[in-house]
């Protein structure tokens, strides 16, 4: 028997775990990518249930269905092209008016609609108590109480979901607005309803009387009397309330859902503040907040090197160690210095970049989100990604990249603008990751001293602090300011984490490796042609005529383009000695350093890179650090010499 | 009296009336938008929790749950304080 398919989208604000519910739907078989085109994620997975084969589409967590952003664009395209069978809407049970603004809003777009009330057991901590079937009724959806992290009301929910669909959707009555607006409205929507547009009348009538651009732009297109009848519409409107029409009817909107919410919930003080609040009040704290954050990001930090450090050696140690073996099946020797120096190196520099540093950070950082910390984290760290023109989210791609650019440069979706992203993925490239502080630490750290080490991380601060504002000052487009809801705390769930970083890990994977493994064969092949020599001739002018290096560290600079740590092995491998402090003078060490910092972000970063802004932003940054480091590096030369410090 | 929510101190609360225009031009219809959906409409009431140290963001709670929010805009909303 053919199983009958249905698609089924989750839809909600963000933090109400949705991805949870999500999770726990589809378990293992899932699949996340992009939206087509977009840098915006979209999560898909399949379950089987009653003889369905049910396609589950996770939409991006948002506030409104509005155009702020992408993700809100992309989910109400999806509801009202793609028309999936059913929309279950999440709701965070104990901040339910704000998401039953967001419920009314799926009600007007006349999409079929159930929802999973989640997190009732947070809302109980917060003595709020709902009645459901009250809520039920009210909405005319069917409403059911769910503890995702638990796995309660899961099964319920697709039960209810099924039936749902097999009964046939009754259309929910969208809210009434006042009398006056009612009015307008229908004489609107009886105008678009001669037109063959693709979303309801009645909700595109409510939308070109808010002003929503992209909507008036479709009216227009068919019929451009109706916009301005609706324009003339809404100046009525705004003559009767004083406020602007779209103020009003989402003032309105935003009366129904706390009308609702008072109807449905009965809050009994907590007397004593929960758990999650004092916790709250704790990492927010004048007093402790900041002590706090650095306490456990420097904990992070050690625990993620420790590891990296050691899990990097123990596979480096394996991989090479199957080289013997390999060797066998390979005769020729060109082909076996190619396949092994270029596909199988490169190979191995991702995979240990990739488990031992990758894995822990964005586990982590998903425990970090999942708990409620990062958005406090985000509150704090504000008032100093202002000064480079960010608010206070950008600080979590900032985090990632001491760990490693390409999850933070992909981590630089979270800003709302396109303009912000860019922002803060320029200044993520600046940002040494872990492998830049194992060859500052190893060569200035080790032999010269480690208060220039030091020295070397506060001078490249202040650069990245200098460089962040003038782009800020230099790009076009308004600045956003934060706004951002701080949930509960609550324990993560683990198996959504895990799952997260997961895909996290394919995707660095699918980015990075195929530009890792092209650069290291070009590089090799280089090498076989007897070109490291003349190269490192032809780049003397620069490496040893401005910088003051010997004319051997032009090679390993290049292959720090594959990974950042290749600048300290290979070094060794030209000079022939790991005793550096034989061979090379304490400012050469120092200026290599400052050097290697800044002077281009890896390979894999410039992928990820080129995924996220197109190859002409890429090319532009990458021109750009490579410039400014070796302007910078001869700078500091012609400083430091006559100081005679070093 | 009406005044900018930052001059509300900690714990004390106020009713929206308005949102002023940014001074420097910008911060359009996108941002306002944004502070409408987030459920700042006029009439609204709003309570100052917290403010970050440094002239940071302030904490609001409002409408049931609670909110960040950066200086910048907060000092564009005019609010009646509620004694």
């Amino acid at each position: 028997m053919k199983r009958k398919k249905l698609r089924f989208a989750l839809a909600g604000n963000a933090n109400v775990g949705k991805s949870v519910i999500f999770n726990q739907l589809t378990g293992l078989h899932q699949h996340i990518g992009n939206w087509p085109g977009k840098t915006v994620e979209k999560a898909e997975g399949t379950l089987h249930f009653k003889g369905y084969e049910v396609d589950i589409i996770d939409l991006p967590g948002i506030y409104s269905l509005s155009t702020f952003s992408l993700e809100e664009i992309i989910s109400r395209e999806y509801i009202a092209f793609e028309k999936p069978d059913l929309v279950i809407n999440v709701v965070d049970a104990s901040v339910l008016e704000r998401n039953l603004f967001f419920t009314l809003q799926l009600i007007e777009l006349e999409t079929p609609l159930i929802i999973a009330l989640n997190q009732i057991d947070i809302a109980q901590r917060k003595g709020i108590k709902i009645d459901h079937k009250k809520l039920s009724e009210i909405l005319g959806v069917p409403v059911i109480p769910t503890v995702a992290v638990k796995g309660i009301g899961i099964y319920n929910l697709l039960e209810a979901a099924i039936e749902t669909v097999e009964r046939g959707i009754r259309s929910p009555r969208g809210i009434e607005y006042g009398k006056e607006i009612e009015e307008k409205i229908e004489r609107i929507a009886a105008a678009i309803r001669e037109i063959n547009l693709p979303y309801p009348a009645r909700w595109t009538a409510i939308k070109i009387l808010e002003g929503d651009k992209k909507i008036e732009e479709e009216v227009k297109r068919a019929n451009p009397d109706i916009l301005r009848l609706a324009q003339k519409m809404a100046r009525e409107i705004e003559r009767i309330h004083g406020h602007s029409c779209s103020t009003v009817i989402t003032s309105e909107r935003y009366e129904v859902a706390g009308k609702i919410a008072r109807e449905v919930q009965r809050i009994q003080p907590v007397i004593k503040p929960t758990l999650s609040e004092r916790l709250h009040d704790v990492t927010t704290s004048r007093a402790f907040g900041y002590p706090i954050m650095l306490l456990v990001m420097l904990s992070i930090f050690y625990a993620i090197f420790t590891f990296g450090d050691y899990a990097s050696t123990l596979l480096s140690d394996l991989l090479y160690g199957s080289k013997p073996f390999l060797d066998q099946f390979l005769i020729n020797t060109l082909l076996k210095e190619l396949i092994w120096g270029g596909v199988i190196e490169g190979v191995i520099a991702g995979v240990t970049i990739a488990l031992p540093y990758i894995v822990p950070f964005y586990f982590i950082l998903y425990l970090l989100e999942d708990s409620g910390y990062l958005s406090r984290i985000a509150f704090l760290m504000d008032v100093v990604m202002h000064k480079i023109g960010l608010h206070g989210k950008a600080f979590i791609p900032v985090m990632l990249a001491c760990g490693c650019n390409v999850p933070a440069c992909l981590g630089c979706r979270i800003m709302e603008t396109e303009r912000e992203r860019f922002l803060a993925a320029f200044v993520v490239t600046l940002i040494p990751c872990a492998a830049t502080t194992v060859v500052v630490l190893g060569l200035v750290g080790k032999f010269v001293s480690i208060e220039w080490a030091l020295l070397l991380y506060i001078v490249d601060l202040a650069i990245i602090f200098t460089l962040g504002r003038v782009a800020f000052k230099k790009l076009p487009g308004e600045p956003t300011e934060l706004i951002m809801e701080m949930h509960e705390f609550r324990m993560p769930h683990l198996r959504t984490v895990i799952s997260q970083t997961w895909f996290r890990l394919e995707e660095f994977i699918k980015i990075a490796f195929p530009l890792i493994i092209i650069s290291s064969l070009i590089i090799k092949v280089i090498e076989l042609a007897g070109m490291f020599e003349p190269i490192s001739v032809l780049l003397s002018p620069v490496t040893v005529g401005w910088l003051g290096l010997r004319y051997e560290m032009g090679i390993a600079l290049i292959f720090g383009i594959l990974r950042k740590e290749l600048t300290l092995i290979m070094l060794a491998t030209i000079l022939g000695t790991t005793n550096f402090g034989v061979v090379l003078t304490p400012i050469q060490m120092v200026i290599y350093c400052l050097i290697t910092m800044l002077y281009i972000p890896c390979i894999a970063t410039i992928a990820a890179f080129i995924k996220e802004f197109g190859w002409k932003k890429a090319i532009l940054i990458t021109l750009f650090e490579v410039f400014f480091a070796v302007l910078l590096g001869g700078v500091a030369l012609r400083i430091l010499e006559p100081l005679g410090v070093l | 009296m009406l005044v900018p929510l930052t001059s509300l101190k900690e714990g004390e609360s106020g009713k929206i009336t308005s949102i002023k225009a940014n001074p420097r031009g910008g911060g359009g219809w996108g941002f306002w938008k944004r502070l409408m959906d987030m459920g700042l409409t006029p009439g609204t009431k709003v309570k100052v929790v917290k403010s970050a140290p440094f002239r940071g963001p302030i904490e609001i709670y409002v409408r049931g749950s609670r909110l960040a929010l950066g200086r910048g805009m907060a000092t564009r909303i005019l609010v009646e304080i509620e004694r």
